[in-house]
């Protein structure tokens, strides 16, 4: 595998603490209101209709803050199940096939892509070699076929270059976003998303957190799973050797 | 209330994991295609919810709706379809096979959790 050393490292570990510290602050800020609202209620008793009045605007407008940070809280907690659920899933197998499903999962179930190409440096660097593409034959624009991407989508080769991800629209490229997949800061190939579900009109800002995601770990799952495969199988090449050599 | 049993039908370990996440409340049954997922059904009498993915190996989604619709044991049970599938025309065709709901993929988890609340009832 073919290493490029990008301009820009990825800012993953701090965007997850800029998320956490989002969430306590909620939960905090949920927290404060729930007191305010038990205060509320030990107060005296009301002397007049206009006070009892302003109490309970003082209750629904607290209630109506309280739904709307539970509503905000709920959201924060799905992104980061996403991201958790992601990460789980990429590093649960050393099996390189089931990476790259892992991969395509991602892609299509978390992001919604309708029509995407996996590439990977081939092993001398001159050729970018397709390991997975969905809907790539409906894709017109000739750069993806045969197995290979053949150059000339100017973000696409941007991204193999610098490693910095692109998120469309991208002057002169139909790419939706260009994802570079990096091992120790090296790029070694790219997600590229060429189209979305029809019902999914754009990448949420949320998104960009998975693809932030991808960019740091998918490589990494897959260049680990590559070496165990290759390893175990020296590894059961010498072992039938060892075998063939006793049984002589 | 015992709490409420859901089966999950998708070939995407990915979703189960999530699934697991999200319905933590719920005893989850999982299969991975239609036909596991009729073992798993017969298996566990007690499931009162279906979430289901269109395109699966072996047996997909529509073809399984079919066969539990047709099979007085299962027809009553509620299903879910959730999906990438997101044209009108596939959504109908998902609600006219007998589904009780339809959530396109990829999907906020709240809107999940709500739909599945809204045919089950809160977890116990």
């Amino acid at each position: 595998m073919t290493v490029r050393v990008p301009k820009q490292t990825d800012d993953q570990p701090q965007r997850r603490a800029d998320a956490l510290a989002e969430l306590q602050s909620t939960l905090a800020r949920a927290g404060e209101l729930l007191h305010s609202l038990e205060q509320s209620a030990r107060r005296p008793a009301p002397t007049s209709v206009n006070e009892l009045q302003d109490r309970l605007d003082d209750v629904v407008q607290d209630r109506d803050e309280l739904s709307r940070r539970l509503a905000e809280y709920e959201q924060q907690t799905g992104r980061l199940m996403n991201l958790y659920v992601a990460t789980y899933q990429l590093h649960a197998t050393l099996d390189p096939g089931e990476v790259q499903s892992t991969i395509a999962e991602i892609a299509t179930n978390l992001l919604g892509a309708e029509r995407f190409a996996l590439l990977f440096w081939n092993a001398d660097g001159t050729q970018c070699e397709i390991a997975l593409g969905q809907g790539l034959s409906q894709d017109a624009s000739g750069f993806y076929s045969a197995g290979k991407y053949a150059g000339g989508d100017p973000a696409v080769d941007a991204t193999l270059t610098d490693g910095v991800l692109r998120m469309g629209p991208l002057d002169g490229s139909e790419a939706v976003a260009v994802v570079p997949l990096t091992v120790q800061g090296a790029v070694v190939g790219s997600l590229v998303i060429l189209k979305l579900f029809e019902h999914k009109a754009m990448l949420r800002p949320e998104d960009r957190e998975l693809l932030d995601l991808l960019a740091a770990h998918a490589a990494s799952a897959l260049f680990a799973a590559r070496v165990y495969h290759q390893t175990d199988r020296k590894l059961k090449t010498l072992e039938s050797l060892i075998q063939l050599v006793k049984r002589g | 209330m015992p709490p409420r049993k859901v089966l999950i039908v998708d070939d995407s370990k990915l979703l189960h994991r999530m699934f697991e996440m999200m319905l933590r409340q719920y005893p989850l049954v999982h299969a991975y295609d239609g036909k596991e997922a009729l073992e798993r059904l017969a298996e566990n009498g007690d499931v009162d919810l279906v979430l289901l993915d269109m395109n699966m190996p072996r047996m997909n989604g529509l073809e399984l709706l079919e066969a539990m619709k047709g099979d007085a044991r299962f027809k009553g049970i509620p299903v879910i379809l959730v999906t990438t599938e997101g044209s009108e025309e596939q959504t109908q065709r998902g609600l006219d096979a007998g589904a009780a709901a339809y959530v396109k993929k990829p999907f906020r988890n709240e809107e999940l959790i709500a739909v599945v609340q809204r045919l089950t009832g809160p977890a116990a």
